[in-house]
């Protein structure tokens, strides 16, 4: 491995702006940092380079530990945004500054400075000054200033961040060729999602400091795992879908659309499915969809002429078997995006207004377990309370999700009736009160296998602490986490409670289980977490750490629903903070499995 | 907004006749009187109160004690402004703050101020004299006097350079291979060196022409420790108008010059920092 | 490309940098600190501790007494009365020449910049001079002046003359490349929409530079009312008439009431220091010199 980096923080003021980065990059490879503004990405850069110190973590390069070792000896070429060329130098000055550093002598210096120069296209700019080059000049002057020293790994800053269109298309080709000649190892940091397409081996993709997933442009594209890796690479629809036995089903009409990673289960359970909008196809009616499953029907909204490509935005039908988008789109109307080309528009011209057969030729199911929120309640007032609460509207939006909202009136009385309520889709949330047990054990009973309860006022938490009854609900239980995680600014521990008097052997076994809950966190979800042993009656020892400091959440495991009435009992009594309960019986657990 | 380019914006008749017209009642009218009477003396006269032994001694201080007070204000001030610029420590802020005070204080109360605490009886005065340095009364105390009213122009031409331009540069020539000296040398002070050369020539002219702050501390010895600038108030209170206006005449040169130098200094100073392109 | 106060390159950055704190760069460190502190203790903070101490060496009651006495009182007076006239004169200038100089191009420009720039560079003793020899007995003006019974030099005009020039350039400097930078985009938007040229100035042009007018209003200020060497060659130093604040300084230290003379030194340094202070509430405002 080229670059390896382990579990990297680094904190301003406490805040972390690079959250326990682990990566590998290999010989090679031109690797791509894709991120919006503030996600950690140029300081990731600087760390690597030795510019930004590290609060945890260690870097090696080329299997050497750099993480103390000075920027200056560390062997790297740095490229940096405003080119940052040392303006009383000419062309020949710059290129040779870090040869003259290394007392290379003269001749060697100029043969070396005339090799980058023909490697970057400038040759015979030798006694230019800076001032007198254009921008994409410059930043070609620094490339082969970074080079000079023969670094074992190039790293550019945004390098095309102040050139205009024109001048960045040649200076990418020049970039990516000399990077291919000379084989370098390179990592490249961005926030255009097309540059990083142009560009890379592979991309890492990064949010609020996290690095949240790495691969292949190709397979990130087609396969993302997270909501925002699916909506930041390219425009995506994400459709709420039902996975059953034979995969996603959109409405009720249509079973068996082919979707690669769905298997078998036994129930349907809402999930979350990426439609591209170049794989939405439209039609007249519902037989004259060429090569798609059927999707709805949908009356066009408006259609914007791109050129090669045409855009078009469709307001889906809404009958009560329609299937549903997850999330409003930048202008808060919910609608579904389709790309078409020349020949589908020749095909079938469309216009606004009119009504049109919407098909999916191809859609992949996000394996979050968290898909959407369904709001449960008495009356209708609470109903609306609850959907309001500003915790919900947070993650909802963070997770471009969408708040359903479902009266029962049987909740919240100290005996709900038995009789069975329509199937609730989703992650159902209901009110904290003193018998929230109940509420809790009846709607798992119907099948629902998230619970979320929240109490009236209830901060964004800065603390996840997770647990769970049983090994067999640690996979689901770290993937619900997993979710939540991605969409607050939290760290997350895992808590494991023993009884006060516990055997030397036993407390082994628990330490490994703790160890076992970290690795999954990590291999399975890419996700840290801390973890604590304490001892003690599970109830009351989770209450005290909960009460230690505001702004926790705790999510739960559990295997049956008699666990919330025996062993839970006194934490879900009036609970004071946010509490995810995460069932899963053993069948169900081969299903979360497949979807991963 | 580009030569001949025409605006809807007005009053430019207005602003440009009145800027013009109380420049020239207040600035160039009485400059022009300087200037006809020094060229409507006879030239011998003229001479002799250029050239006098007196004005030549008084030359050497003004000129010379300047340009070492520049020259001390030169190194302190890179050593503030780096300070400044680079280190966090308690205090930075009302240091930064008191930078300027020089400046804000008026000339007089530093030249009283200064005396009382160089004197040979003064709070550091005290400890000096034990040593054998006597800076009050003296040319020693003169250039004192130069450098603290020099200072805060030192101080914050370099500061602002240090603080913005260069901090990627060092960070490329440090992930070049550079140590903190090859950097320091090779990259930070040829940046900043216009900036630095513009605090220093500051500093020279301020020096060059001050007088309520070095009357006071440098005991006023015909010879020894006058400064031009002093000789002209003597002349004046002679009632020599002409010999006060050829030394006048002398000074306005000098500071002509500078001003001159300064702005080659700067357009030197932007010449290079010009990118094409952008 | 980070979150809000985490600046690549900051100090905190650079200090935890790997490689950075070794005992050498420390000791560096601490000995240029140690080094621009003792400097300044030296040049500035003793100054200024021993005018106050001298000041009140003899008691806060001899402290008092000082500024009984009808000379100092009258140094006081003049000194306001000055800056009174000369700080708005200097203001309205300033703003007409930015205006002018920022918003059009002419020829002659640059020019104008320099000449305005002038009396900074000239040595105040040179100002007081052109005046002397202007509207002195033997100047230009002289003889006219005192057929007809007006005295400049040696009253109370030729101190204000001589004040506004040293202060002339302190507004329009501060202006000039503030409004430069601002641009006239807003102005001439306002302009198409209808406004006139003096709500124009007064609703948009002047809450833009509201600060950079003030900070040079503060200089502007802090100059006129500590101005010594070109105010004491055209006052004639009669006490109790012309003299102003630094110039009664003067006239005590040298009749060695230093009491007195620190008294009032002491009147003019906190002067000083609120101009200080009033400047970095400017710059924290948000107004930044360049």
């Amino acid at each position: 491995m080229s670059i390896s980096l382990d579990q990297l923080t680094k904190r301003y003021q406490g805040v972390p702006v690079v959250n326990d980065v682990s990566l590998e990059i290999g010989d090679g490879e031109f690797f791509v940092l894709l991120g919006p503004s503030g996600s950690g990405k140029s300081t990731l850069l600087r760390s690597i380079a030795g510019l930004s110190g590290l609060d945890h973590g260690r870097i090696a390069l080329h299997g050497r530990d750099v993480t103390h070792v000075a920027a200056r000896k560390r062997g790297v070429g740095l490229v940096f945004q405003n080119y940052a060329l040392f303006q009383h130098m000419t062309v020949a000055e710059n290129i040779e500054f870090a040869l003259r550093v290394r007392r290379v002598r003269a001749a060697e210096r100029r043969r070396r400075r005339q090799e980058l120069l023909r490697l970057v296209a400038l040759e015979g700019m030798d006694e230019r000054l800076p001032a007198q080059l254009s921008g994409g000049q410059q930043q070609r002057v620094a490339v082969a200033r970074a080079l000079a020293h023969k670094p074992e790994v190039l790293l550019l800053d945004e390098p095309f961040g102040a050139l205009d269109a024109k001048i960045r298309e040649g200076l990418r080709r020049t970039i990516r060729e000399v990077q291919r000649e000379l084989g370098i190892t390179t990592v490249l940091v961005t926030h255009d999602q097309e540059e990083a397409f142009a560009m890379a081996d592979k991309i890492g993709v990064m949010n609020l400091g996290r690095l949240l997933e790495t691969g292949k442009p190709q397979d990130l594209y087609t396969r993302p795992a997270t909501r925002f890796v699916a909506t930041f690479l390219g425009a995506a629809n994400l459709i709420l879908a039902r996975q059953g036995t034979n995969g996603p089903r959109w409405g009720a009409r249509s079973p068996g659309l082919h979707c690669p990673g769905a298997a078998g289960g036994a129930r349907e359970r809402e999930v979350v499915a990426v439609v591209r909008p170049e794989e939405v196809e439209i039609a007249r009616s519902h037989e004259e969809l060429f090569s798609s499953d059927y999707l709805g029907h949908g009356v066009v909204e408006d259609v914007l002429f791109t050129g090669a490509l045409e855009r078009a935005r469709i307001r889906l039908d809404e009958a009560p078997d329609a299937p549903i988008l997850a999330h409003a789109n930048a202008d808060g109307a919910i609608l579904l995006e389709a790309t078409r080309a020349q020949f589908e528009q020749r095909a079938f011209a469309i216009s606004p207004g009119q009504d049109v057969a919407i098909g999916v030729r191809r859609a992949h199911v996000l394996p979050t377990p968290l898909s959407s929120f369904t709001v449960c309640g008495s009356n209708p007032s609470a109903v609306e309370r609850l959907a309001g609460h500003p915790l919900l509207l947070d993650l909802s939006s963070r997770m471009k999700t969408r708040i359903r909202r479902y009266l029962e009136p049987t909740l919240g009385g100290s005996a709900p009736s038995r009789e069975s309520a329509a199937a609730l889709p989703g992650t159902t949330v209901i009110a904290a009160h003193r018998n929230v047990a109940s509420d809790a054990m009846w709607l798992l009973e119907q099948g629902v296998e998230e619970v979320l309860i929240l109490p009236e006022h209830a901060p964004s938490p800065q603390r996840v602490l997770i647990h769970w009854m049983d090994e067999s609900a640690r996979r689901a239980t770290l993937a619900a986490s997993a979710s939540v995680l991605r969409h607050v600014a939290a760290e997350a521990i895992y808590v494991d409670v023993l009884p006060e008097r516990t055997a030397a052997t036993e407390r082994s076994f628990g330490i490994r289980d703790l160890l076992d809950a970290r690795s999954e966190a990590r291999v399975a979800h890419g996700l840290e977490i801390r973890t604590e042993l304490r001892f003690g009656v599970l109830a009351q020892a989770l209450t005290e750490q909960l009460d230690e400091s505001p702004g926790h959440m705790l999510i739960i495991g559990i295997t049956s629903a008699s666990q919330l009435t025996a062993e839970l009992a006194a934490l879900l009594t009036n609970p004071r903070w946010p509490l995810l309960l995460v069932h899963r019986g053993c069948e169900a657990l081969a299903h979360s499995r497949s979807a991963a | 907004m580009r030569e001949g380019q025409p605006t809807v914006l007005p009053g430019f008749g207005l602003t440009l006749g009145f800027t013009t017209f109380f420049l020239s009642a207040v600035v160039l009218l009485p400059l022009a009187a300087l200037a006809l009477l020094a060229a409507s003396t006879p030239l011998h006269q003229l001479l002799d109160a250029v050239a006098s032994p007196r004005a030549l001694a008084s030359y050497q201080l003004s000129f010379g004690g300047a340009l070492l007070a520049a020259c001390i204000n030169l190194v302190f001030g890179f050593i503030i402004a780096w300070t400044l610029a680079r280190y966090e420590f308690p205090g930075r802020k009302l240091m930064d703050a008191m930078i300027d005070l020089p400046f804000a204080l008026p000339t007089a109360v530093s030249g009283i101020a200064l005396t009382a605490v160089f004197a040979n009886n003064g709070w550091l005065g005290r400890y000096l004299d034990m040593v054998g340095i006597h800076v009050a009364y003296t040319r020693l105390g003169v250039i004192l006097a130069m450098t603290l009213i020099g200072m805060p122009f030192a101080v914050r031409t370099v500061q602002p350079a240090l603080l913005e331009v260069q901090r990627d540069l060092e960070d490329a020539a440090e992930t070049l291979g550079a140590g903190r000296w090859y950097v320091f040398r090779r990259v930070i002070v040829p940046a900043v060196l216009p900036a630095m050369l513009t605090g220093f020539t500051l500093a020279f002219a301020r020096a060059l022409g001050e007088y309520g702050s070095i009357i006071f501390i440098s005991g006023n010895l015909p010879m020894k420790t006058e400064i031009t600038p002093l000789l002209i108030v003597i002349h004046l209170e002679e009632f020599d108008y002409r010999g006060a206006a050829a030394l006048g005449f002398v000074m306005l040169a000098a500071s002509f010059v500078i001003l001159l130098t300064i702005n080659l200094l700067q357009a030197w100073g932007r010449d290079r920092m010009v990118r094409r392109g952008q | 490309m980070t979150a809000a106060g985490a600046q690549p390159g900051s100090l905190d950055e650079l200090a935890t940098r790997p490689g950075r704190e070794t005992l050498l760069a420390a000791l560096g460190r601490r000995s240029l600190i140690g080094i621009s502190v003792g400097f300044l203790a030296a040049l500035l903070l003793a100054p200024v501790a021993v005018v106050f101490a001298t000041a009140f060496r003899n008691g806060f009651q001899v402290y008092l007494q000082a500024f009984a006495d009808p000379d100092t009182q009258a140094a006081i007076r003049l000194t306001l009365l000055t800056a009174l006239v000369v700080v708005p004169v200097n203001t309205v200038f300033g703003l007409a020449a930015a205006w002018a100089i920022a918003k059009f191009e002419f020829r002659g420009k640059s020019l104008l910049i320099t000449l305005i720039d002038l009396p900074i560079a000239i040595s105040p003793v040179i100002s007081g001079l052109l005046f002397v020899l202007l509207f002195g007995m033997r100047g230009w003006f002289g003889a006219w002046l005192a057929a007809n019974g007006i005295s400049i030099v040696f009253a109370i005009p030729g101190i204000m003359l001589a004040t506004l020039f040293v202060t002339f350039p302190y507004v329009a400097r501060e202006l000039i490349p503030l409004m430069q930078q601002l641009g006239n985009d807003e102005e001439e938007a306002a302009i198409t929409l209808g406004a006139g040229a003096w709500m124009t100035f007064f609703r948009v042009t002047l809450p833009k530079i509201r600060w950079g007018l003030l900070y040079g209003v503060i200089l502007c200020n802090a100059r006129a009312m500590g101005e010594f060497g070109a105010v004491s060659v055209v006052s004639g130093h009669i006490r109790g008439l012309t003299n102003t604040m630094p110039l009664a300084i003067e006239a005590l230290y040298n009749d060695y009431d230093f009491t007195g003379a620190f008294a009032v030194a002491s009147l003019l340094t906190l002067l000083a220091v609120a101009t200080l202070v009033l400047k970095s509430l400017v710059e924290r405002a948000g107004y930044r010199r360049r």
